[in-house]
């Protein structure tokens, strides 16, 4: 008695059962909030999520399946110069979806799409700007004044002006040292006689920077200034000649209602699934390197990781279109 | 034996080509963006993720019966899928009542920041301006 299946694939199709209940907590979660979140962000240009990107991945992945197939079909046919080839290609189709997933984790990194950095309205992404730009000043400050940074840079007294903007005006007025301090030692040396031109170029672009971001931290304070305002003064500033580069980390500001949820659910679910390509990748190599030692003992192995590779591939015919087109 | 194989070579490549079929399907929805229409009496959204969820099953199915052969498996499979499947949809749907419907009153800023972006839009009468609300 018992099933007419090996061991080894009983075991695998129970894993799989295990991981049918996985995923469909995660997807489920994500379907039930999105459809409880009103306003959830689909439009591509503020979510950076791209059709394309997601449908050559899907025709990645199913094309990679067929090959598991033919590799499959290869070893029971004792043919495994043919299993190998095939082997070899999934390896390969495996790879280049891992770096569409990081081309397109790239973009939402580039433009901070990323859990707990999106600011959900107006007045969050002034206060976020208002955050990005102090640490550019800060930086600048502290890269003129040749001061070495401490191995971890207090990041509470760093984040203190502008982290609670609006709410606690007192404590923001003031810039905690040391970084006031070292201003105060830039602003001597600019007044200084001895000092060289270029040095007093690059100080005089930094305090008119520093004057600059001072300016819009009040108005950001006061609630005197619009998104779009903001927005024009960061377009503004980044063009400047002296120091328009600088500001290179501080982003086009974008509210997105839900973006948080969304980025948490996206990263989730998509991290997940490359986490299964990544141990699949694994499975591939182990089989690879038996090389011409490929036998027909290797043919339950080989359908084993075929079946969970399919899985695989299942689970993004599901999320693709709920991520992607949805 | 080799009659056999170049058979099964045809139809798994037929599955591939159908999944291929499927994708395209799918994008070319997106494509003809439902999300702005209702038709059938249906809203645009649900309209649009029944149409390609439903593709999504049936390449799901596609794969699940050809390339990991479950039509060739033994009675086992309805054992031990049928539980996992039903559980699965049945974690869902348990679900649905908490988050989903929100039988409770459901404040918050994101809300409230919605209604305001559009109450603006259209004040304005444009939905354009992307500064002001990316809401469709």
């Amino acid at each position: 008695m018992g099933l007419p299946i090996p061991h080894s694939k009983l075991g695998m199709w129970l894993f799989l059962a295990t991981e049918i209940m996985f995923f469909s907590a995660f997807i489920g979660a994500y379907i039930v909030l999105r459809a409880g979140s009103p306003g959830w962000p689909t439009d591509a240009n503020i979510t950076h999520i791209h059709v394309w990107a997601g449908g050559l991945n899907t025709f990645v992945l199913i094309l990679s399946s067929f090959f598991v197939v033919l590799a499959l079909e290869g070893m029971k046919a004792q043919n495994f110069a043919k299993a190998r080839r095939y082997l070899c290609l999934t390896l390969l189709l495996a790879c280049v979806f891992l770096g569409i997933k990081t081309y397109e984790y790239y973009g939402k990194y580039s433009h901070d799409i990323l859990p707990g950095h999106i600011p959900e309205t107006p007045r969050m992404a002034i206060d976020k700007s208002m955050r990005e730009m102090k640490q550019v000043v800060d930086s600048r400050t502290i890269a003129l004044a040749n001061f070495k940074l401490p191995a971890k840079p207090e990041p509470a007294k760093t984040e203190a002006s502008v982290e609670l903007a609006g709410v606690t005006d007192e404590k923001t007025k003031e810039i905690t040292p040391p970084v006031e301090e070292l201003r105060r030692k830039l602003q001597a040396e600019l007044d200084a006689p001895d000092t060289s031109e270029s040095r007093k170029k690059e100080l005089f672009a930094f305090f008119a920077l520093e004057t600059k971001y001072r300016d819009l931290n009040n108005r950001a304070l006061n609630e005197s200034i619009t998104l779009q305002e903001m927005n024009q003064e960061l377009d503004t500033l980044q063009k400047n000649p002296d120091y328009g580069a600088f500001l290179a980390p501080v982003h086009h500001l974008q509210p997105i209602i839900y973006g948080n949820l969304f980025a948490s659910v996206y990263f989730l679910l998509t991290g997940f699934h490359a986490l299964h390509v990544v141990i699949g990748m694994i499975l591939f190599v182990i089989v690879l390197l038996q090389g011409k030692r490929l036998c027909e003992k290797w043919s339950d192995y080989v359908e084993n990781i075929g079946l969970y590779w399919h899985f695989v591939d299942l689970v993004w015919i599901f999320l693709f279109p709920l991520i992607y087109i949805i | 034996m080799s009659e056999q194989q170049s058979h099964s070579h045809v139809k798994y490549s037929t599955i591939f080509f159908a999944l291929c079929g499927c994708t395209v399907l799918s994008i070319l929805f997106d494509f003809v963006d439902l999300r702005e229409k209702n038709l059938l009496g249906l809203n645009g959204v649900v309209l649009l993720s029944l149409v390609v969820l439903s593709i999504a099953c049936a390449k799901a199915l596609f794969v699940m019966i050809y390339f990991m052969h479950l039509k060739f498996e033994g009675r086992w499979k309805y054992v031990l899928l049928s539980p996992t499947i039903i559980l699965a949809m049945g974690l869902t749907i348990a679900m649905i009542p908490d988050i989903g419907i929100h039988y409770y009153t459901n404040e918050s800023p994101q809300i409230d920041y919605l209604e305001q972006a559009q109450q603006a839009a259209s004040e304005s009468g444009s939905a354009n301006n992307t500064e002001k609300s990316h809401v469709k």
